[in-house]
């Protein structure tokens, strides 16, 4: 590890600065922007899960008084979605509906009940067609096919080999295999969708407010629906309550919302409910995960092979980098020499799936972790050392070239081993509590956009005027994740000011410089980067300054908290507000920027899907829970948590620890309770009694600790810290019951049902074998 | 699609007899107390109300009297009203538990008693948006013809998933009810019938107004199946009052939810001194899995529903005969 450097503003505990906002209820999100002078939106939608559409009859709907607009798929005949290659969704139906729930109309009336009665007067018929819900069901050859061009619902199909398996199992003293079932799971983000978009009919122009992770593909996605040029648009991003990657993709309703606006020639404002949040969907796919492994009698792994089947939901979405992902990040975590990989994406009748926190990774790690953690039983090995086993060493290269700049994951293993007080605990629980572990890491930030432009993959620009404060515009997309907070720390650490001077100004087309959005963990090493950059372009100008001033050479001034001096002579010191009054007399008000691009090498390699995975920099965890395990009532009870990160280097340690608990208690969700669940495709979890995300009871305390590994290319050392941490908890929960009560599952989630299940199958096979033994005795 | 709230005419009465009057008034006035569960099912178009009439200013309702003889609990109490009281919470601790068991603080400020008690069934096909029950051809309970969870039989199978009731009934609760006839008083366990669609017997006009209990300290707890340990309905619930009996054998008075469309009673024998208690415990997890019958109302498994409050009564009953004996 690198040593570490003294810092004045990182590396601190630090509240976000929007935080006053949101804690006292003033944050204006996009639901509560002004809208007495809006018209209501409201969308129908589709009550059968496949069919073709044979007539719309909106006649009704238009004749009723307070309706402005009614439009249905006619209106739009431009595909969209995330993957440029991969666009096969309309904003709304046109010849075929393929789930229940998906968009056919919207009405824009004068008030929410009015569209209501609208809706209800839109008469649709629909030729019905048998429809697939299962990966079983969607891949028999037999099936009615959802897209006439993808036979056997084959979204995409992925197959590569790096090493040499056949090989690496050869050399293995143990090789095992399972499948493990995991079931889908949605965002439940807190703040419901909503859009508010206003055209200007004199001027052609929309003013577009929404949700969105990513203001910039919104950008684009209506310019190309509503056939208008993209400087005729506009759009802000106010304060978002969670993304979690459902708000990544541009999604039908804000398309919607922004064709109501310009067919009524008015404002629209678009709330969606919790339900229907739910059915714009965009989660991850219910997946199956057939793993093989192979083990030397140390524990050294010497092959990898793994077959990934995901039920996709109607539509392409982010489909393809799904399945590419799952693949991609079996690498990267530790020295696999040969791994092979099929992946299998399927289209089903269901809301189509997408990016969730983890993007593609968390069910493969699940497996992967329960199935090492069994084997390091078999062959007597403790978990910490089997993982030990396998470790790597930066910089370095994985077999499908992924690049390893900085790794921590050995002392993530030593801080919860240590804090758990593992070694002296294991082995020694009471039958129904247990400890188990795992590790995960993830990505900070694709290294390759799929909107790629040559462009650099992120500008900021700096702005210091006559009052002399500091703006900072940005299009990072704060999405609770504290990027404005991290934007502003760097910019004053690299300039030594104080704070309080800086103001940030975020998310609005016509002010801010495009980001490529706030996915995939890239903001803080990329947007961060590009910050560290600009603030060093202002910070130049102003020693200039201070250098014209004082008589003396750039590289002479020292800039240390707001004091200018010729090598921190006393007698030389100027002021910021003397330095700044400086500079700006020789040109007006100062504007710079700075920019980031990855550099070539961390883009991945040059098989087919290669940059899926890329990054500059991995975060890497390890995690230990413990569990007890009801055996009456089959309820998992999480006691209490450690997990250590390795985030590269904590520019804001609150926000670390923020981030490291909002993973693990997001991972708890899915071990324990989340899960969707649908009866003909009508989902019966769109709602938050039924979608069982826990509550603060279930909450465990859990131990955040941050390891720095400081990664040479990373803004000061920072690699990402919000999602690495999230994949480690369902299969170190998994472990911790495995020990509790000597079963192993293969599902997700161990809802008490399930454990239930398993524990009346294990006492049956356990009855069965004294039965055997007994005949045998006689 | 968007779940708006209709619009509706609120009324306020300071007397029963308003209250009455008002509900007898029209056919669609409902009485409404903490409204927690009732405005829910308005956003999902689930009922035709133009009138709530709402108790919140009638005082006799909100009165909470423990004496020597009974525990009379006005209907307008709210939950943690409840809750904060200690002699509850010592003497009748079944009562308190399935109080606090009750959804989260926050229901639990503006929630009611009566509110509870009269809770309406819940089902997976029922407790949807309009777009979602109309998109399924609506239900038995509601505006449809067939019952999904059981499309052969010919009634609602939506279950009751009050906490309250099942530890009231337990240590044989009254309810008062109030209609233009005047008052009545009924034991609470024949306050409901077995149908999702209709289970309270209660006629449009009457309110609930009050419950209570001998104020005998009790030997008593209840604990209820849930995926998480707040805001969840009962998947199953059940409290049992556990007495000593003269020849120092034990009696219990056990009630069930969340597994029928009503509280279920368990007629339990008394455990003698010298019966042999695993054969008493495991009939009486037999008992209990024979009594109830969980239907898929919920997406938990039904099966998972009846054999884990089996479990849970067992538990329960162990317990507190144990602790009897100290």
């Amino acid at each position: 590890m690198n040593k570490q450097v003294k810092h004045s503003t990182v590396g601190q505990p630090v509240p976000l600065i929007d935080g006053i906002e949101k804690v006292t209820g003033k944050a204006v999100y996009t639901a509560d922007l002004e809208s007495s002078a809006c018209l209501a939106g409201a969308i129908l939608r589709s009550s059968v899960s496949h069919g073709h559409i044979v007539d719309i009859d909106t006649s009704r709907a238009l004749g009723l008084k307070g309706v402005s607009a009614v439009i249905t798929g006619a209106d739009c005949a431009h595909t969209y979605g995330v993957i440029p290659i991969a666009m096969n969704e309309y904003p709304m139906a046109r010849d075929k509906v393929r789930y229940r729930g998906e968009p056919i109309a919207a009405v824009a009336a004068c008030d929410a009940a009015t569209a209501a009665l609208a809706l209800e007067l839109i008469e649709v018929e629909i030729e019905e067609l048998p429809a697939c819900y299962t990966i079983d069901e969607a891949s028999v050859s037999d099936a009615c096919l959802l897209h006439d061009d993808k036979p056997g619902n084959i979204e995409r199909k992925v197959q590569n080999e790096f090493g040499d398996v056949s090989a690496g199992f050869e050399l293995a003293d143990l090789v095992c295999e399972e499948t493990f079932d995991c079931a889908e799971v949605n965002h439940a983000q807190m703040e419901p969708h909503a859009a508010l978009a206003e055209y200007d009919a004199e001027r052609d122009r929309l003013t577009f407010h929404s949700v969105t992770q990513v203001p910039f593909y919104v950008h684009l996605t209506l310019a190309r629906c509503l056939e208008m040029d993209p400087s005729a648009i506009r759009v802000i991003k106010p304060f978002v309550g969670g993304g979690f990657g459902a708000r990544t993709e541009t999604l039908n309703f804000e398309i919607i919302t922004a064709l109501l606006a310009r067919a009524a020639c008015g404002k629209v404002m678009m709330r969606l409910s919790r339900e229907e949040s739910f059915i714009t969907h965009r989660g991850r796919p219910e997946t199956r995960v057939e793993l093989k492994l192979g083990l030397t009698k140390k524990g050294n792994i010497t092959a990898c092979q793994c077959r990934v089947i995901q039920r996709g939901g109607a539509y392409a979405g982010y489909g393809l980098v799904t399945i590419l992902y799952a693949g991609a990040l079996l690498h990267g975590l530790y020295d696999i020499p040969a791994v092979k990989y099929d992946g299998l994406r399927l289209y089903s009748n269901q809301p189509p799936c997408g990016a969730m926190r983890g993007h593609g990774t968390v069910d493969v790690r699940h497996g992967f972790e329960c199935l090492l953690d069994r084997m390091a039983r078999q062959l007597e090995l403790d978990p910490f050392e089997v993982r030990r086993a396998n470790l790597l060493t930066a910089p370095t290269r994985t077999a499908n070239e992924l690049l390893i700049n900085s790794y921590g994951l050995k002392q993530c293993l030593a801080k919860v081993e240590a804090a758990s007080n593992w070694q002296e605990r294991i082995g020694t629980l009471p039958h129904g509590r247990g400890l188990g572990m795992a590790c995960s890491h993830y990505v900070s930030g694709a290294a390759k956009p799929v909107h790629w432009t040559g462009e650099p993959h992120a500008v900021v620009s700096l702005k210091l005027d006559f009052d002399g404060s500091i703006t900072i515009f940005t299009g990072a997309s704060d999405i609770g994740q504290g990027s404005t907070t991290m934007v502003a720390l760097v910019a004053a650490e690299t300039l030594s000011i104080d704070m309080s001077r800086i103001r940030v100004v975020t998310n609005d087309s016509v002010i801010t410089p495009k980001d490529n959005g706030s996915y995939s963990s890239r903001v803080t090493f990329m947007v961060g980067n590009a910050a560290i950059e600009a603030a060093k372009a202002l910070r130049n100008v102003l020693i200039e300054a201070a250098a014209g001033k004082l008589d003396a050479e750039p590289q002479d001034i020292d800039c240390d908290g707001e004091v200018f001096s010729v090598r921190s002579s006393q007698q030389s010191a100027l002021s910021f507000a003397e330095v700044a009054q400086a500079a700006l007399a020789v040109d007006g008000t100062i504007a710079v920027k700075g920019t980031f691009t990855c550099p070539p090498e961390a883009q991945g390699g040059k098989h087919r899907g290669g940059a899926v995975g890329s990054t500059m920099g991995f975060s890497y965890a390890a995690q230990v829970v413990e569990v007890s395990v009801d055996v009456d009532t089959g309820l998992v009870t999480v006691e209490k948590v450690w997990a250590a990160l390795d985030c590269g280097f904590a520019l804001n340690r609150l926000a670390v620890e923020g981030q490291i608990e909002g993973s693990v208690w997001m991972g708890m969700g899915q071990a324990l309770s989340e899960e969707t669940s649908f009866t003909n495709g009508l989902p019966v979890h769109a709602n938050l009694l039924d979608y069982r995300f826990p509550t603060i009871v279930e909450s465990p305390d859990i131990e955040a600790h941050i390891v720095e590994s400081i990664d040479p290319l990373g803004p000061l050392g920072a690699k990402e810290a919000g999602e690495g941490a999230l994949s480690g908890f369902p299969p170190a929960l998994a472990n911790a019951v495995a020990n509790a009560i000597d079963i192993d599952v293969n599902f997700l989630p161990l809802t008490p049902d399930r454990i239930t299940d398993a524990l009346i199958k294990a006492r049956r096979a356990a009855n069965r074998q004294q039965r055997l033994k007994n005949r045998k005795a006689l | 699609m968007v779940e708006i709230l209709p619009n509706f005419k609120l009324v306020r009465p300071k007397t029963v007899e308003q209250a009455v009057a008002m509900l007898a008034r029209s056919e669609s006035a409902k009485l409404c107390a903490g409204g927690t569960d009732l405005i829910v099912n308005m956003r999902h178009g689930l009922s035709d109300v133009h009138t709530l009439v709402e108790i919140s200013q009638i005082n006799e309702m909100q009165e909470l009297d423990l004496d020597d003889d009974r525990l009379r609990i006005g209907a307008g109490v709210t939950l943690n009203e409840l809750a904060r009281s200690n002699e509850i919470a010592k003497s009748f601790p079944a009562i308190h538990q399935a109080c606090v068991a009750i959804a989260s603080p926050n229901h639990r400020n503006c929630a009611t008693v009566g509110g509870n008690l009269c809770l309406d069934t819940r089902c997976l096909f029922y407790n949807q948006s309009h777009w979602w029950r109309k998109s399924n051809d609506y239900c038995l309970k509601y505006r449809g013809t067939i019952c999904h969870v059981a499309p052969k039989g010919n009634r609602c199978r939506a279950a009751f998933a009050g906490d309250l009731a099942p530890a009231l009934i337990a240590c044989r609760a009254d309810i008062e009810i109030t209609g233009p006839q005047g008052k009545r008083v009924i034991a609470l366990k024949d306050f409901y019938r077995e149908d999702g669609a209709d289970h309270l017997k209660l006629n449009s006009d009457e309110i609930v107004t009050a419950v209570s209990v001998k104020s005998t300290a009790q030997n008593s707890a209840y604990k209820k199946i849930t995926v998480r340990g707040a805001l969840d309905f009962p998947l199953a619930g059940v409290a049992v009052v556990c007495n000593q009996t003269p020849d120092d054998g034990r009696s219990f008075s056990i009630a069930i939810t969340g597994t029928n469309s009503s509280p279920v009673v368990i007629d339990v024998p008394e455990l003698k001194k010298d019966d042999n208690r695993q054969d008493f415990f495991s009939a009486l997890g037999n008992l209990v899995k024979k009594s109830v019958s969980p239907q898929r109302t919920t997406t938990i498994a039904a099966h998972y529903r009846r054999l884990s409050i089996a479990a849970i009564t067992v538990r329960l009953a162990k317990t507190l005969s144990d602790e009897g004996s100290k």
